[in-house]
């Protein structure tokens, strides 16, 4: 079956941030948008059109899987999206320093990883993007 | 020397007609023995025999045996096949022994006294110790030197395996033990046959046998006796097991704390392995089976079956959950049969006699004979094998003696640490696996502790409960930290420290001891403070709150003090090892409180019952 | 796309077995534990030393559960839940009586024995115990001695500490409490207690744990701690995962990440 994905427009992104934050209250005990799942690298030129979005590419050979000693890194059958699972975590934060692209974040407060799961099917991000930067389909 | 089904028998027999023309002199050299001097004993008969011109004869043999089990009455010697009995022997009566050897005549002073009838008696075969006794388990304790192959083999060593690998399949070995419905020896009483059955059934090729050698509980000292005394027949019993189940490797677990048994083994697997009994290709079959001696670390708790496990697997003895038996998944995580000591030293006699043969003795529930080791205040200490179905009564009183005189029986612990203490009232009980449990004690491995009025019976509990405090793995919490707590609050007891609620905090500690603990060492550690609680709760409740300890043991609950029946003989200042009592002769003696450690020796030797034992002030 | 869900098999229909547990027919898989199965039910059993990264181990003994058979003739027994396999035809119950007791005795046990631990003392008061029954040693420290951290240690990373002594002296320790040639400094242990009874410090770019002190390796790009040089090295030596990776903090990751991406984009 196939699954649906999310597509990023980077020329798109505005930068203002809104999926952070969305992304921060929707899932972050903290709900610090610096922490987090989906990052806009807004341009450090200020061009118009030149931010990028920086988002877990849920990647086929995940460095983080692999890092990962405790097997709590999962394949969401249904969205393709690799997943935390707490309960097996022993929060080494071996995957944060696996992702090469920072797309694995550590929660300081809580000392937890968190990274990107698609929500289940339903990113909260692609909701409250005005520009529509992000789409899930 | 390595020897076939076919050349076996003939040396059997060869070796049997060499021996029955012998005489021997056999000393023994067990572990008590040789404390009190056993292998000197036998050194200096050696050198008798020589300067009587014996010593190269084919004779006359001296034989240095392994323990006989009555180590009190060591050193030990006796008259093959005459069957005199010498006891207490030292080194310098080595001639008159020889001497009497040679005539004939036996050495009164060394002779057995009977304290009921008063006589001298000259054979072992008399003395009510022994012949009340149904040996079989310790058929060969004492018979042979325990390092000599040829001698077990003349004893019918060997004969039952030999019968095996002859033309019985593994099938037939298990259906025989079941048949004969032998039970667990060590103090779990599990069905051996099932057992065997059950890892024979297992899959995989790997299976392997252990033989456990750990005897923790204190006081008990069957397997060490085997084990140093005839350990070519646990080797056998090891042997028929392996072959029955299909394993091809064997451990012996020992104990740290019995080196001679670790010795005498190593030497009979050594001959063993000579004359083809171990190793590739037993007794020219295509059955190979070795054998391998693991030693203990000194922890109680690797007695239980799945820390023995772990710890001859080099890990630290902690018992596992056995939701999943070691039948299926033991040693190294294959289908294992660990048995006893004793269990497996029965296996060669059913097969050899059959399994008919030996359910005949016994009871319904537990056939066969029992070792004990019958220790505390009874007139004869040591190693007393009956068969199942005795009666306590007649075992404490006929066989081992009865109590001491002047002192009344109080209760027996049967069991160990394991097992619970039994009063008067039930001395009609039959030793065996199930009447025992059902009164709230256990067999265990054997270990009988006979206790008079001088026992306090709070201060048993707490006994108990500091060893195992002391030997619990620490894994679980039940037994870890209740045990800690139940520790606490008999101490305090015995202290004159308990309160009214400490009965309930009891109950409940020795609750979820039986339910939550982990293993056998936490689920019946319950069992000594429950069993005393059930059958001497005036005891606790007199030291609650009366704070008086009437058995004369807890220090802070008792004095001893002297009567005016007092004669003034001194007897009694001159046994206190305090040296707290003084008066004058012919004056009524005094004792100091403050020195006074409470041991008794006053009460124990005054002949005129002047000591008496009060509450404290 | 690769699946990585571990134990992830096609279950036959031949290997599911019914049971119950508290009243309710369940369907399990043939020799799965009891505790997955009441979770997957809906049913609360606490669990102190249970960890689903590592084998179960048994030692708390608060998931004990009531279990039976028709063909026990009334007999039942207290078994771990977490260690007790699924059968065909048990009866499970969770909330007995004897459950119950057993749970609460072993919750006032444990707070006697450590006072202060948080999840001890949830526990406690959930299964309304307020004041502690037995001799409390108010010095305890937290340690319950669940063993997560040594089985997490011992299976999962590098085996640097380990259950030692007998009996009320055990603790968790490195081999002769000395600094421990292969911990890594990851504070995993710590991070897995239940009670928080392992001590660390972990101040910027110096850690210290189990007595042995780390260099955490600095951002590259920032200076924020990252992960110290042994994890770094451990890490690097397991398969797939690259050093260089390592000296850089997730943060800075993100900005060297859109910087690559405008490279090949514009």
């Amino acid at each position: 079956m196939e699954s649906k994905l999310m597509h990023v427009f980077p020329e798109k992104c505005t930068a203002c941030r809104n999926c952070e934050q969305a992304c921060a209250f929707a899932h972050l005990h903290e709900g610090r948008p610096t922490r987090a799942r989906i990052r806009a690298d807004a341009d450090p030129q200020q061009r118009e059109g030149k931010n990028v979005l920086v988002v877990c590419y849920q990647c086929d050979a995940a460095a983080c899987v692999a890092a990962c000693p405790a097997n709590a890194l999962w394949r969401d059958m249904k969205t393709g999206a690799v997943y935390h699972v707490e309960s097996r975590c022993i929060r080494c934060s071996s995957c944060v320093a696996a992702c090469p692209f920072g797309n694995m974040r550590w929660e300081p407060l809580r000392q937890w990883p968190s990274k990107c799961d698609l929500c289940g099917g339903d990113p909260v991000c692609t909701r409250f993007c005005p520009t529509g930067a992000i789409q899930y389909k | 020397m390595r020897q076939t089904l076919a050349t076996l028998p003939a040396l059997r027999e060869k070796l049997k007609a060499e021996r029955s023309l012998l005489r021997c002199i056999m000393v023994c050299c067990g572990t008590g023995c040789r404390a009190r001097g056993g292998m000197e004993v036998a050194d200096a008969i050696r050198d008798e025999l020589a300067a009587a011109g014996l010593a190269d004869t084919v004779k006359v043999e001296l034989t240095r045996t392994g323990c006989h089990g009555w180590c009190e009455q060591g050193p030990i010697v006796t008259f093959e096949p005459e069957g005199v009995f010498y006891t207490q022997v030292k080194p310098e009566k080595a001639r008159e022994i020889v001497a009497s050897f040679q005539s004939g005549e036996p050495v009164q002073k060394l002779l057995y006294r009977d304290a009921k009838t008063k006589r001298h008696l000259v054979t072992y075969h008399e003395v009510p110790f022994y012949s009340k006794q149904t040996r079989w388990a310790m058929r060969n304790v004492g018979r042979i030197a325990p390092t000599e192959i040829g001698q077990y083999v003349a004893r019918d060593g060997y004969k039952a395996l030999e019968k095996v690998l002859s033309g019985m399949s593994p099938e037939d070995v298990i259906s025989q033990v079941e048949k004969a419905r032998l039970r667990g020896r060590g103090g779990g009483g599990f069905d051996a046959g099932r057992k065997w059955r059950s890892c024979r059934k297992a899959a995989g090729d790997v299976k392997y046998v252990i033989c456990n050698g750990d005897e923790g509980d204190p006081g008990a000292f069957m397997d060490r006796s085997i084990m140093e005394a005839d350990p070519h027949g646990v080797l056998e019993g090891m042997i028929l097991c392996a072959y029955a189940v299909g394993a091809r490797e064997g451990y012996i677990y020992v104990r740290q704390e019995y080196p001679l048994a670790v010795e005498h083994l190593g030497m009979a697997i050594a001959a063993a392995r000579e004359y083809g009994l171990l190793g590739e290709g037993i007794l020219g079959t295509d059955f190979s089976f070795d054998i391998r001696i693991a030693r203990g670390g000194g922890a109680f708790v690797c007695g239980e079956s799945s820390a023995l496990m772990r710890s001859v697997e080099g890990r630290p003895g902690e018992p596992r959950a056995k939701y999943v038996h070691a039948t299926d998944r033991g040693l190294f995580d294959k289908p294992t049969v660990l048995n006893n000591v004793e269990t497996f030293i029965n296996v060669p006699l059913i097969l050899d006699k059959g399994a008919e043969w030996f359910a005949a003795l016994g009871t319904e529930g537990s056939k066969g004979t029992k070792a004990f080791s019958v220790v505390g205040k009874v007139n004869h200490n040591g190693l007393i094998e009956v068969p199942m179905g005795m009666s306590l009564r007649e075992l404490i009183f006929d066989v081992a003696g009865g109590m001491p005189k002047g002192r009344s029986f109080k209760g027996v612990q049967t069991g160990g640490p394991s097992g619970g203490c039994l009063p008067e009232a039930l001395l009609d009980l039959p030793v065996d696996f199930d009447s025992l449990t059902e009164a709230g004690s256990m067999m265990g491995s054997g270990g009988l502790i006979v206790m008079d009025d001088r026992n306090c019976m709070v201060d048993v509990a707490r006994y108990f409960i500091h060893f195992l405090v002391e030997e619990s793995c620490g894994k679980c919490v039940p037994c870890r930290d209740g045990l800690k707590q139940l520790l606490e609050i008999l101490t305090r007891i015995t202290k004159g420290k308990g309160r009214e609620e400490d009965f309930g905090k009891i109950e409940d500690l020795c609750f979820v001891l039986t339910e939550g603990s982990l293993c056998a060492l936490g689920k019946s550690a319950a069992n000594p403070v429950l069993s005393t609680v059930r059958h001497f709760r005036d005891e606790y409740e007199e030291h609650v709150r009366a704070g008086y300890c009437k058995a004369g043991v807890c220090r802070d609950l008792c004095r001893y003090v002297i009567t005016d029946e007092c004669t003034g003989c001194t007897l009694c200042a001159k046994s206190c090892p305090a040296e707290c009592i003084s008066g004058d002769r012919k004056q009524v003696h005094v004792i100091d409180q403050e020195k006074c450690t409470r041991c008794g020796s006053c009460f124990d030797v005054c002949n005129f019952g002047a000591v008496a034992i009060r509450g404290r002030a | 796309m690769r699946c990585v869900r571990p134990r992830c098999r096609s279950v036959e229909e031949s290997e599911m077995i019914r049971l119950t547990i508290d009243g309710k027919r369940v369907e399990a898989r043939n020799g799965e534990f009891l505790l997955a199965l009441a979770r997957r039910e809906g049913i609360e059993i606490p669990t102190l030393c249970h960890h689903e990264a590592v084998e179960p181990a048994g030692a708390c003994r608060l998931c004990m559960v009531e279990v039976t058979k028709a063909q026990w003739n009334g007999f039942s027994k207290l078994v771990t839940a977490c260690l007790y396999p699924a059968e065909e035809g048990l009866v499970v119950r969770t909330d007995t009586e004897r459950v119950m007791k057993t749970r609460r005795e072993v919750l006032e046990l444990l707070l006697a024995r450590s006072p202060r631990a948080e999840a001890v003392r949830r526990l406690a008061r959930q299964h309304g115990i307020t004041v502690p029954k037995y001799n409390v040693d108010e010095e305890g420290d937290n340690c319950i001695l669940c063993d997560i951290c040594t089985r997490v240690c011992s299976t999962l990373v590098t085996g640097a500490i380990a259950r030692v002594n007998r009996g009320v002296a055990k603790k968790v320790a490195t081999p002769f409490d000395e600094a421990s040639d292969v911990c890594v400094g990851c504070l995993s242990c710590a991070r897995s207690c239940p009670t928080e009874a392992i001590a660390f410090l972990d101040d910027g770019l110096k850690r210290t744990i189990w007595g042995k002190t780390f260099d955490v390796v600095a951002c590259s790009v920032c200076g924020a701690p990252t992960v110290t040089k042994e994890q770094a090295l451990w890490m690097a030596q397991r398969k797939g995962v690259v050093e260089e990776d390592f000296h850089v903090c997730d943060a800075c990751k993100v900005g060297k990440t859109g910087q690559a991406c405008r490279k090949v984009m514009w």
